[in-house]
C-alpha cells in the first residue's frame, strides 16, 4: 500500500537496452498495467522495481522512498515472475508459505500462515494440490501456486510478469474477473504487466503502452482506446487491427486515397492541415455499423459501400474484409445479418470514431494529429491519481 | 503413464548378431586385463608367472598384503598407505567442494571483466604435464615443511579436484534459473539464505557427481605422491608398485591383490553416492 514513482530510470543488458529513460507514477492503490508486445522492457521495468536487476540511470520509490542501493528483500515487494520461478524441491504449501516464513513480511504462526494460504488458494481454485511438488502440476495451475505466493502476504507493491498468461481461455476469464475483484478489496499498488490487451483494458485503471524499452502512452483505457498517440498503440489494442487508410487532405476534407473518394472525412476542429498534406486516417473494426442499403446516414456519420471480400465467422462474429474502391476496411458484423462474400455493403462510421495520424510508410508507426494524449513526463504533470479510500 | 510402450522382439538379422557378437568381444577383450589381475591376485608366489587358468586359488595374498606378513617387504606399509589415501583425497575433496561450491555459483552466476578467463586460467592446471610442476614444488615442499604430509597432499591435489569441481557445478549452476533465487530474495531472504535454501538443494546431483569424479582423478593421481611423500603420507597407487620389486624378487600376485584393494574405496564411493546420480538423471528430464 504505497505509491511507485519510476523516475527517468534506464536499464541496459550490456548493450542491449531494455528500459530507456522511464517514467511512471503509480498511485497509492491503483492497479497499473504495463502493456506491450514482446521485448519492449516490460519485465525488465518490474525487475528494475524489484530491484533483481541493476538500473543504470533514474530511481525508483516507494511510498517516497528512494530504493536506489536497497537490496530486493528490503523493498517489500511481491513479484509474481512468468517463468513462475517455483522452488522445485518444495510442495505448493512450502512454496506459499515461503514469503510468510522470511520474517522479512511480517512474523506469522503456524495457523497464521495455514489460514492465509487456506485463503489464497481457495480463491485461487488450488486448495487440493497444497501437497504435490511443483513438476506434478499443469502449467495453469504452476502459474497460479506463483500468482499465489504473491497475494498469501502483504507489500507494498504487487509486480506480476504475464501472471494469466498460461491458463486456458475460460479460466484466464475467470481468473481475470477473480484479480479485478482482488486489486479492488486489497487495495494493493500493482504493477501488472501483459501483452494481452483486453487485459489491460479490463483490468487497468490506468495503463502504460512500452515499445523498444521506451513509454509510448499512459492513460486511462478510454483514453488509450479512444486517443491513441500513435498508429502503434492504435494496432496494439483491438482485434483485427485498425484499418490505417493513407488520406489527402483536399478542400477540408480527408479523402481516402485509393477508394475513388469514397472514404471522405471532414477535416476535425483543430487540426490545422493545408490542402495537399498526406494523413493516415485510423477506423476500429469494431466502429464501422452495417446498415440498410435504405437506411440513411445519421448525422456526424461516414457511409461507404463496398464489397464484401472475405467472410470468416468468428463464433457469434463475423469479420469481414470490404473492399472499398482499391483499399480494403475489415470490420466485424454480428452474424446475425451476415453478408456473404461477394455482397454489396453499406457501412456507417461514427465521425468521432475516425482516428487521423501523421502520414508514414507502411509499417512505420506514426503519431496521432490533434487530440492526443500528452506523453506522461514527470509524474508531477500528472494529474491526481489514487483511488479515494 | 496411460500408454505403455513394449519393447519389441529384437528381429535376428546377420547385421545384428554381428553386432552383439562384436560387442561381447570389445566386453571380454576390456575386461581381460581386470580379469587377469583378479586371477593374478589369487595365485601363491610359486605360480605367479604361469599362464593357465586352472591353479588351486588362494586367499593369502590379501592378507599379505594389509600385514606384510611373510614377506622381505617389510618397507610397504599398504594399510598405511590406504588410510592415507583416504585421508589425502578425502580431505582434497573437502576442501575443493567448500570453495569449489561458492566459486562455482559466482561463476555461473555473474559475469564481469576476465570471469571466462579465469575460468580458463583454472582448467588450464590441467593442461600442464603434473611432471612439469613436481619438480619446483618438490623444492618448495622440502623447504616449507609440506614435504610428506597430509596437509601437502591436500593441497597440491587441489590442483587436481579444483578444476573439476568448479568447472562441473559451474554448468549445474548456470542451468538453474537464476529467477527462482529472485523469487526468495522477493520473498525476503537474503542472498546467502536464498542460495542455501534454493541453489544448493538443487544442484545436489552435480555435487554428488563432482565429488566422486575429483575424488577418483586424485585417488588415481601417481606422480605427486611419488615425489612429494616419502612414508607417513604415501598412498595407495604408489605403495602398489613397491611390490614389484626394490626388495629383490617381484611380487606379481601381490602387487595385483594390492591393486584390488586398492580400487575398493572408490567403487564403495560411487556406489554410495549412486543414489544422488540417478536422482539427478531423473531431476533433468522433469525440471519445473
Amino acid at each position: 500500500m504505497a505509491t511507485l514513482e519510476i523516475t527517468g530510470v534506464t536499464t541496459r543488458y550490456g548493450k542491449v537496452v531494455g528500459v530507456e529513460d522511464l517514467d511512471l507514477s503509480v498511485g497509492d492503490g491503483e492497479f497499473f498495467v504495463v502493456l506491450g508486445p514482446s521485448g519492449a522492457g516490460k519485465t525488465t521495468t518490474l525487475k528494475s522495481v524489484a530491484g533483481l536487476v541493476d538500473i543504470d540511470a533514474g530511481r525508483v520509490a516507494i511510498a517516497g522512498r528512494d530504493l536506489t542501493g536497497v537490496e530486493p528483500y528490503h523493498r517489500n515487494v511481491a513479484m509474481a515472475f512468468e517463468s513462475y520461478a517455483l522452488y522445485p524441491q518444495k510442495t505448493v504449501f512450502e512454496n506459499l508459505a515461503s514469503p510468510l516464513r522470511s520474517g522479512r513480511t511480517g512474523s506469522y504462526s503456524k495457523a497464521d500462515q495455514e489460514r492465509r494460504i487456506e485463503l489464497v488458494t481457495t480463491t485461487l481454485g488450488i486448495n487440493h494440490l497444497l501437497q504435490r511438488f511443483p513438476r506434478e502440476l499443469s502449467n495453469g495451475q504452476r502459474q497460479r501456486v506463483a500468482l499465489g505466493r504473491v497475494l498469501v502476504r502483504p507489500a507494498d507493491v504487487y509486480l506480476l510478469d504475464e501472471p494469466l498468461s498460461h491458463l486456458d481461455a475460460k479460466l484466464r476469464a475467470a481468473m481475470r474477473a477473480e484479480l479485478k475483484q482482488l486489486g479492488e478489496e486489497s487495495n494493493t499498488t500493482a504493477l501488472y504487466v501483459t501483452h494481452d490487451y483486453q487485459e489491460a483494458l479490463d483490468l487497468g485503471e490506468r495503463i502504460a503502452v512500452l515499445r523498444h524499452g521506451r513509454l509510448v502512452q499512459v492513460g486511462t483505457p478510454e483514453q488509450i482506446w479512444r486517443e491513441p498517440a500513435d498508429t502503434f498503440v492504435a494496432k496494439a489494442l483491438g482485434q483485427p487491427e485498425i484499418n490505417l487508410l493513407d488520406a489527402v487532405v483536399d478542400d477540408g476534407s480527408l479523402v481516402g486515397a485509393g477508394a475513388g473518394g469514397a472514404v471522405a472525412v471532414p477535416v476535425p476542429a483543430g487540426l490545422d492541415l493545408a490542402a495537399g498534406e498526406r494523413v493516415r486516417l485510423g477506423i476500429r473494426p469494431r466502429d464501422i455499423d452495417r446498415a440498410g442499403p435504405d437506411d440513411r446516414p445519421a448525422p456526424g456519420h461516414l457511409a461507404v459501400r463496398g464489397r464484401v471480400h472475405l467472410a470468416e465467422r468468428l463464433g457469434r462474429l463475423v469479420e469481414l474484409a470490404v473492399h472499398v474502391g482499391d483499399t480494403e476496411l475489415i470490420m466485424v458484423a454480428s452474424s446475425d445479418h451476415a453478408a456473404e462474400e461477394g455482397d454489396l455493403v453499406d457501412l456507417h462510421v461514427d465521425l468521432a470514431d475516425v482516428h487521423v495520424f501523421a502520414a508514414g510508410a507502411p509499417g512505420e508507426d506514426t503519431p496521432r494529429l490533434g487530440g492526443g494524449v500528452p506523453r506522461q513526463r514527470r509524474p508531477a504533470e500528472e494529474p491526481a491519481t489514487g483511488r479515494a479510500r | 503413464m496411460a500408454t505403455e510402450i513394449k519393447p519389441g522382439r529384437k528381429r535376428l538379422t546377420l547385421g545384428s548378431v554381428g553386432a552383439d557378437l562384436l560387442l561381447v568381444f570389445w566386453f571380454v577383450f576390456s575386461l581381460f586385463p581386470i580379469a587377469w589381475m583378479v586371477l593374478l591376485a589369487l595365485k601363491t608366489d610359486t605360480e605367479q608367472t604361469t599362464t593357465y587358468f586352472a591353479f588351486s586359488p588362494t586367499f593369502d595374498n590379501f592378507g599379505t598384503v594389509m600385514s606384510q606378513r611373510g614377506t622381505d617387504l617389510t618397507s610397504v606399509d599398504f594399510a598405511g598407505a590406504l588410510v592415507s589415501s583416504v585421508l589425502n583425497c578425502g580431505g582434497a575433496v573437502l576442501v575443493s567442494l567448500l570453495i569449489g561450491i561458492p566459486a562455482a555459483y559466482a561463476a555461473g552466476r555473474w559475469k564481469y571483466r576476465g570471469s571466462e578467463d579465469l575460468m580458463f586460467q583454472m582448467l588450464s592446471f590441467r593442461f600442464a604435464p603434473e611432471l612439469m610442476v613436481v619438480v619446483p614444488l618438490f623444492v618448495i615442499y622440502n623447504q616449507t615443511g609440506l614435504f610428506d604430509t597430509t596437509y601437502g597432499m591436500i593441497w597440491v591435489l587441489q590442483l587436481v579436484t579444483m578444476p573439476l569441481v568448479v568447472w562441473i557445478l559451474r554448468s549445474y549452476f548456470q542451468d538453474l534459473s537464476a529467477e527462482l533465487e529472485q523469487a526468495a530474495l522477493l520473498d525476503g531472504y537474503t542472498r546467502r539464505r536464498a542460495f542455501v535454501m534454493v541453489a544448493l538443494p538443487l544442484v545436489r546431483p552435480g555435487i554428488a557427481a563432482a565429488a566422486l569424479l575429483a575424488f577418483i582423478f586424485a585417488w588415481n593421481n601417481y606422480v605427486f605422491p611419488l615425489i612429494l611423500t616419502d612414508s607417513n603420507a604415501t598412498t595407495v597407487t604408489v605403495a602398489v608398485t613397491k611390490f614389484l620389486g626394490g626388495g629383490g624378487q617381484a611380487y606379481y600376485n601381490l602387487t595385483a591383490a594390492a591393486a584390488l584393494i586398492g580400487a575398493l574405496p572408490p567403487l564403495l564411493l560411487a556406489l554410495t553416492i549412486q543414489r544422488y546420480l540417478v536422482r539427478g538423471l531423473s531431476f533433468g528430464a522433469v525440471k519445473a
